[in-house]
């Protein structure tokens, strides 16, 4: 049966010379690692998202007066409602540590250096497409939490003087967070950002595609010695096969992504839901507790020391953009993050004080 | 003019007219907000509802607001929207002070920022005493 469907398609498509051209002859170089299966994974993990967020569409109301309702009974009585939710939730939260692991690891390895800045934006902007993700499905189930963690993220932009309460005002379609942002956010949510990330990872797979895959994690690569005057395709001759060799290590990396989210929704299941994400948004009573999600609270710290709103602001708006455009500020050749002492040093300054920011505004 | 610049200059043209007019209408789409409730115009509160030292919290002009009874200088009305990113400040009666919970900007009692990050002092709401009730706007 298999067989006859194979060659149904052979025919047709020429499934063979794929799997031979697309697979088998997609030679991955010898000295590849686990990380490299972290941009996978991060597919994978959008694909999950997707999949669960069409299936809570299908109870979810986006009106102030039912959005809270609504997902409780997604919770309570939709059978199997939890599950799809736990796992959006869960899945959001594991989505962007797999996009920032990706990324500092691709950064450490030096990855990011030419032919591959564009690669490296591509990426860099599908990682802030997630966040907002995240941010924009923060809102949608109408909590106390939602509601004032949205209430501060669109004040933001009022620290930039004319274009800022504009700007503050198209996001929430008002001067507070109303029904007007809940639709907002939830067409954001659903019907903006999708086909937008999309493009971002079609982008940035065609560009992997098409450059090839990055050859050593560590020294100087042959591109990075040859003059850059013509466009080269990287090919490992010499490398491993993707399929079985790469193949195999990204199935267990999956494996591995979806047993971590089954073992927190099963034996943490409230790693997520602080109280006031179990409460009705009020809109006139702020909570004592108001923490935002746990990749937002480095800033929110940051947000509470700097005196100075603009600056505060500013300075992280400067700290994105230069993560952004790194690679066209790094040409220093050398791969090799442990023979560069200078960088190591900074980055291992900003994951600390990431660190130390994100357990201070956790506990103060 | 040869044929083939014309045409570019034309198709440019056409291409900019349809993504201005695309543009400048997502522009008003997204600005234009739907009518809103109609907003109060004055509010009256009695004067025994707020003990001296104690407030009351109100919502005028759909803004949330707080009216407090100083023990030495009268009722004065304050928007409770934190100046910094929006949260709502608390009266704190121990304290005398009003507190943002969100990051932590605290206010005197005129609304002048004492602490935090808040850039500017609270929005003073004008009242007038008016025998034995408050008049708010």
């Amino acid at each position: 049966m298999w067989t006859k469907i194979k060659t149904w398609l052979d025919v047709r498509i020429g499934l063979d010379d794929i799997i031979q051209t697309k697979i088998i002859d997609y030679r991955i170089p010898k000295n590849i690692n686990i990380f490299y299966t972290l941009g996978f994974l991060a597919v994978i993990a959008y694909a999950v998202q997707a999949l669960t967020g069409i299936i809570l569409l299908i109870y979810y109301i986006p009106h102030p007066d039912h959005a809270f309702r609504s997902v409780q009974d997604i919770m309570t009585k939709v059978p199997y409602g939890w599950l799809f939710r736990q796992m959006h939730v869960v899945g959001s939260n594991l989505m962007i540590t797999v996009a920032v692991l990706h990324m500092i690891t691709v950064f450490l390895m030096g990855n990011y250096k030419r032919p591959r800045e564009l690669t490296w934006l591509g990426g860099g902007l599908s990682l802030l497409l997630t966040i907002t993700f995240g941010f924009s499905g923060y809102l949608l189930p109408w909590t106390q939490l939602s509601y004032w963690a949205t209430t501060v993220v669109t004040s933001m932009p009022t620290a930039f003087p004319l274009i800022g309460e504009p700007i503050a005002q198209v996001l929430r379609g008002g001067d507070h967070v109303t029904e007007i942002t809940l639709s907002r956010f939830f067409a954001l949510h659903v019907a903006i950002l999708p086909p937008l990330f999309l493009a971002f990872m079609g982008i940035h797979l065609f560009l992997i595609n098409r450059i090839g895959i990055s050859a050593t994690p560590f020294g100087i690569a042959d591109e990075e010695k040859r003059p850059l005057t013509e466009y080269k395709r990287k090919i490992h001759a010499d490398g491993y096969p993707y399929y079985p060799v790469f193949f195999q290590k990204q199935m267990y990396m999956m494996m591995a992504y979806l047993a971590v989210m089954f073992f927190i929704i099963t034996f943490l299941p409230n790693l997520f839901f602080p109280e006031e994400a179990n409460i009705p948004a009020d809109p006139f009573k702020t909570p004592a507790q108001i923490r935002p999600a746990w990749y937002l609270l480095a800033p929110y710290q940051l947000l509470k020391l700097i005196p100075n709103k603009f600056f505060g602001i500013t300075i992280q708006a400067v700290l994105v953009a230069l993560f952004l455009v790194w690679p066209f500020v790094d040409t220093y050749r050398e791969k090799n993050v442990l023979k560069r002492p200078v960088l190591r040093g900074v980055f291992i300054f900003l994951l600390v004080m990431w660190v130390v920011l994100l357990f201070w505004g956790r506990n103060s | 003019m040869k044929r083939r610049r014309f045409l570019k200059i034309v198709l440019a043209f056409l291409a900019s007219i349809t993504l201005l007019s695309f543009v400048y209408s997502l522009l008003k789409f997204l600005v234009a907000l739907p009518a809103r409730t109609a907003e109060t115009k004055k509010l009256i509160i009695r004067k025994n509802e707020i003990p001296s030292g104690d407030a009351k919290d109100i919502i005028f002009r759909n803004t949330p607001a707080v009216i407090i009874n100083r023990p030495d200088k009268g009722f004065i009305a304050l928007s409770r929207v934190c100046t910094h990113l929006g949260c709502l400040v608390e009266y704190n009666p121990v304290k005398q002070r009003l507190i943002c919970p969100c990051h932590a900007g605290n206010f005197d009692l005129e609304g002048n920022v004492l602490a935090g990050p808040p850039p500017k002092p609270l929005t003073v709401i004008p009242l007038r005493i008016d025998g034995e009730n408050i008049v708010i706007g």
